[in-house]
């Protein structure tokens, strides 16, 4: 895309150092230091490491759970994006009507946002308990259905709605800001044009939505390999028998609670280069699809 | 009640504020206890700093022991380590290869401070000693395993309490037998209990070099001993009925089942004796008893749970003083009373709990019963596989076998295969965790 | 746009209030268990209707949290991180979209890829450069030998050192720099037409003007967007707060209010104080909400409209 710019560079630059200033300091600098641990033997105390090479990956990549562990991690992505994006996107084109009871919707829909993480899984945990509430119900209608204890799948879905849930208020917000930067006289020309509401939508507001579309996307998918070990921890713990083991789970398990530093550091890696393909991907292929001006 | 101490504590400090307080040697004590019991040892750092006017402990409470230790790692590495550290079981042998703490029968020593090192339990001692016999950390919070049981349920069946397990089984089924639609057995998969207390309590190896403490070259064995035969068992009284998981994920664990008069057995710490005394069903009669040994067994003593205090490396001499100071004002039978009494942790050495034994502290309630777990602690003198565990990245091995188990419950795959699987994955871990510390050897 | 669209009407009325359901529940839920005594809380089958406790509950957890207090700190460093996070990522979206320079994919990509080490896993390094926010700098004087030619030369010894433990700068600054922002930012100022670049160049306004007088005023919902996120985010942050902070003067909310929900494994088999626990939550939601409905004014339609 060509674009008309600002020549002088010296501007660029000072509007990007402060971040950038930052992002070295507090996030570069220390990770090269936990990614060189890859290739050691990390002694948790500081005793000092032995150098290994690529032992670390070796071991990681031909671990056939360890790839099981991947499939589980993008099916927990892809589930828990469409679900939170879908339901985000249809919420937000209907809200953004502006039907009487619009504010009530608005506010209602962004709050769960706020409340914090171990209270949702407190109240996931009461909606999913098998033996009350909704779940006793479907129990009694269907007995032994509903058993996320012994069956990986229920746990998975479980795992995958508790996550996509507090996404959704997140997404909405954005969608709804994307949808109300679009030029009203767009609609409005629209309309005159004699395209009624749901055909507004699908020709003029989706694809002016794109490029939100796209933020949301990103960002959702990349959420959900590399944040989402607290929804885990609280709810399953990865089981039953490694069926929500996902990758950054059991880097969180590995190297925050049992301090193998080394074996933790090596499957950021693998994580850090499978969500970089995957975006890089999506740059590539999906924002091609996407008009800016 | 509560509301006044802060008020009378701030009010204190405003007195001495001016003369003491500034004169004080401060120490950082880091713990990982939270809820009412880090309540409690917050109580006690205020005791503490009461006491005398020479030291301040500056105690600082995290949620949870893998956050204290982590925080206390990042912090190490940084130069600025709190002097005493309280952490967990799973961390001693990562600590214990690092070598940076202050042994603490070498600080008494160094710091003239006596202490009457035999008269800490062996079951107890032995877990944070170096094979040597040599005490390199302060037990503390310390539990052991035992079985918790419905004694009105039992009655109505008729049985006592059952002493092995094949007594446990025939209860399950006269249990079942009276009133089918009562879960008799709230079952949670722990390696605590169902592999590491099961493992000390019949004498069988849990891994090779006297389950860690000979070497670092150790492997896993479980799946070879009578522990793997035990977990078939239970997967035959789940499958049969007379157990049933009662795990978190299925919205309450075995013991909130227990409590709520739910199942008639679960097993779990000592320290959940003092919460189900506040927290349990109207009418609910229960007790604890020892958990039971394999038929025609011998029964050994049960290992120790909970966590122990370490003085860490690379601080100065006045706060290692400061510490010492604390770690005998800890010690003291006063001390320990106030702190059984208020957790349902036990007492760590044999004279406070004679001494808590004469006062009549366990013949009553709320506290009758908790004397089982030194039984259990004490049922034999401790021999080279009831010492406890030695063994390197024991979160991820408990994490494996926890996998694997659930697995081989889910009928996934059988329990023979499930332990295998756990072993060799196991065992590759320890292996790693040899590597990290190549050259060195375990104290 | 008066349309009559009865049907469709009700479809959105429905779609929107099942929504809403959807993600109230929980929320309902967590208010249901503040109004309990623990003894309801936790029997089965649960509660499904609020109790009489609340207001009992909500005074403990107010006080057993010492929530008053932590209320200050966390809304300074809340206001902070947000302020920061939408200045910041403005002028760098800004420095990538509307300059023409090679290192505008990189510099992006070198933000970008900050979303995908969690702190969790780098956090040992990280605390160290908490106790010392210049032990980068003093590692790269090291590395490239300025350190050695400066001694050699001078005698100096250069020690940099800035300790950023129990301190706001500690709490606000590592979370200020943020990936979710510049690509919001970056995305938005993408779809800004051409003509307006060109027009502000004509009218001879350099490109700070351009942002003030001419981004900012259009970027409004989207800050208003993110400002809401990110205050909520600094509000609810927990792992980084509790690790920097061991003087309680400068605790936050969140870390105290996991106090409030103590893990399992840390004490003993005690069951949490779920009612006090939700109570808590109940009033840490509190502020976020007045963020939501203060900065839901700025969610208004048809800004850029203003071009003709």
């Amino acid at each position: 895309m060509r674009r008309a710019y600002f020549k002088n560079n010296w501007v660029a630059a000072l509007m990007v150092a402060p971040q950038l200033i930052i992002v070295f300091t507090f996030f570069y600098f220390p990770t090269s230091q936990a990614l060189y641990w890859a290739f050691t033997l990390e002694q948790p105390w500081g005793g000092g490491n032995t150098w290994v090479g690529f032992d670390n990956f070796t071991a990681i990549l031909s671990d056939s759970l360890y790839w099981a562990s991947i499939w589980v991690s993008v099916v927990y992505a892809v589930g828990s994006t469409a679900l939170a994006v879908g339901m985000a996107l249809l919420l937000a084109i209907f809200a953004d009507r502006q039907l009487a009871g619009y504010k009530l919707y608005k506010i209602g829909l962004i709050w769960p946002y706020a409340i914090a993480a171990p209270a949702v899984g407190l109240a996931f945990r009461f909606i999913f308990t098998p033996g009350a509430g909704l779940m006793m119900f479907v129990n009694q209608m269907f007995p032994h259905l509903w058993n996320p204890v012994d069956n990986g799948n229920q746990a998975m879905a479980m795992v995958i709605i508790a996550g996509a849930w507090k996404q959704v208020a997140y997404n909405f917000i954005f969608f709804l800001a994307g949808l109300q930067s679009i030029p009203r006289a767009l609609i409005e020309a629209g309309a005159m044009d004699g395209a009624r509401v749901l055909r507004r939508m699908r020709d003029i507001q989706l694809p002016l939505l794109a490029p939100t579309f796209f933020f949301v996307l990103v960002i959702n998918i990349t959420d959900s390999f590399t944040d989402s070990f607290g929804i885990v921890d609280t709810m399953t713990a990865g089981g039953p028998s490694r069926a929500t083991n996902i990758m950054v789970y059991k880097i969180f398990n590995d190297g925050f609670q049992g301090l193998d530093y080394s074996g933790a550091a090596a499957q950021s890696i693998i994580l850090m280069i499978l969500v970089i393909a995957l975006t890089f991907v999506q740059f590539r292929y999906i924002e091609r699809k996407v008009h800016y001006t | 009640m509560n509301k006044t101490y802060p008020a009378l504590g701030a009010l204190a400090l405003a007195f001495c504020a001016t003369t003491a307080s500034a004169d004080k040697i401060k120490f950082d004590y880091w713990y990982g206890l939270s809820g009412d019991l880090g309540a409690v040892v917050a109580q006690t750092c205020d005791h503490f700093n009461a006491s005398q006017d020479k030291y301040e402990a500056v105690c600082t409470g995290y949620d949870g022991y893998e956050l204290v230790v982590q925080s206390a790692i990042a912090a190490f590495r940084a130069g600025k380590a709190p002097a005493l550290l309280q952490s967990f079981d799973a961390g001693t042998a990562d600590l214990m290869m690092s070598g940076q703490f202050y042994p603490v029968t070498q600080m008494m020593k160094d710091f003239n401070i006596e202490i009457n090192w035999a008269d800490y339990f062996p079951g107890i001692a032995d877990y944070y000693s170096s094979s040597k016999g040599e005490m390199f950390s302060m037990p503390f919070n310390s539990s052991t395993a035992v079985m918790y049981y419905n004694t009105d349920d039992l009655a109505a069946v008729n049985m006592p309490v059952p002493q092995d397990w094949d007594e446990f089984a025939a209860t399950l089924k006269a249990l079942k037998a009276k009133n089918p639609a009562k879960c008799s057995y709230g079952y949670e998969p722990s390696a605590w209990v169902d592999l590491e207390q099961y493992s000390a309590i019949n004498n069988v190896p849990l891994a090779t070099n006297n389950n860690g403490y000979d070497g670092l070259d150790t492997k896993l064995v479980y799946n070879t001993t009578s522990a793997e035969k035990h977990m078939e068992d239970i997967k035959s009284w789940l499958d049969a009925g007379l157990a049933e998981m009662k795990v978190s994920a299925g919205g309450m664990n075995s013991q909130e089942a227990f409590a709520q008069n739910i199942c008639s057995f679960f097993f779990g710490s000592i320290a959940n004796h003092s919460s189900l005394n506040l927290k349990h069903a109207d009418g609910l009669n229960w007790n604890v008893a020892m958990i039971p040994v394999e038929k025609g067994n011998t029964r050994h003593n049960s290992v120790v749970g909970g966590a122990s205090l370490w003085v860490l490396a690379g601080k100065s001499e006045d706060e290692y003083r400061g510490v010492a100071e604390y770690l005998k004002f800890i010690s003291t039978p006063d001390s320990i009373k106030f702190w059984v009494s208020n957790t349902g942790y036990i007492p760590v050495t044999k004279s406070a709990f004679d001494k808590l034994t004469a006062d009549g502290f366990y013949s009553a309630a709320p506290y009758k019963g908790r004397e089982t777990a030194i039984a259990s602690l004490t049922a034999t003198e401790p021999g080279p596989l009831n010492r406890g565990f030695r063994l390197g990245s024991m979160i991820q091995l408990r994490a494996e076998w926890l996998s694997d188990v659930q697995a081989a419950l889910a009928g996934q795959t059988t329990v023979k295969a499930a332990y295998d699987m756990s072993v060799e994955r196991g065992n590759a871990l320890l292996d790693k965790f040899a590597k990290t510390y190549a050259g060195k050897t375990l104290p | 746009m008066i349309e009559r669209t009865p049907l469709l009407n009700i479809a959105t009325h429905l779609i929107l209030a099942f929504g809403l359901i959807m993600l109230l529940l929980p929320m309902y839920l967590v208010v249901v268990a503040a109004s309990h005594s623990l003894q309801d809380v936790i029997s089965v089958p649960p509660n499904l209707l609020p109790g009489d406790q609340l207001w009992v509950n909500l005074q403990e957890a107010w006080a057993k949290g010492h929530l008053g207090q932590r209320f200050v700190t966390t809304f300074i460093v809340a206001i902070g991180v947000m302020t920061g996070k939408v200045v910041l990522s403005c002028i760098t979206a800004f420095g990538i979209v509307f300059f023409d320079h090679r290192l505008k994919m990189p510099i992006f990509w070198a933000i970008f890829i900050t979303l995908m080490l969690p702190l969790e896993v780098r956090i040992v390094p990280t605390y160290a450069v908490a106790a010392n926010a210049f032990l980068p700098f003093q590692t790269l004087l090291d590395l490239s030998g300025i350190t050695w030619l400066v001694n050699a030369a001078s005698g100096v010894q250069i020690k940099l050192e800035w300790n950023l433990l129990n301190s706001y700068a500690g709490l606000i600054m590592p979370l200020v720099a943020t990936a979710t922002g510049t690509f919001l930012y970056r995305q938005f100022f993408l779809t800004i037409p051409e003509e307006l670049v060109e027009a502000a160049k004509m009218d001879g306004a350099g490109p700070l003007r351009f942002l003030w007088d001419v981004l900012i005023p259009l970027s409004r919902t989207n800050i208003a967007a993110l400002a809401t996120i990110m205050f909520v985010y600094a509000w609810n942050q927990y792992l980084w707060p509790l690790l920097v902070v061991t003087d309680q003067s400068y605790a936050m909310i969140a870390v105290e209010l996991s106090r409030l929900v103590p893990k399992f494994s840390a004490t003993g088999g005690e069951v949490p104080k779920w009612h006090i626990a939700m109570a808590g939550t109940v009033i840490v939601m509190g502020p976020p909400i007045v963020v939501v409905v203060f900065m839901q004014r700025w969610f208004v339609r048809g800004l850029i409209n203003t071009d003709k």
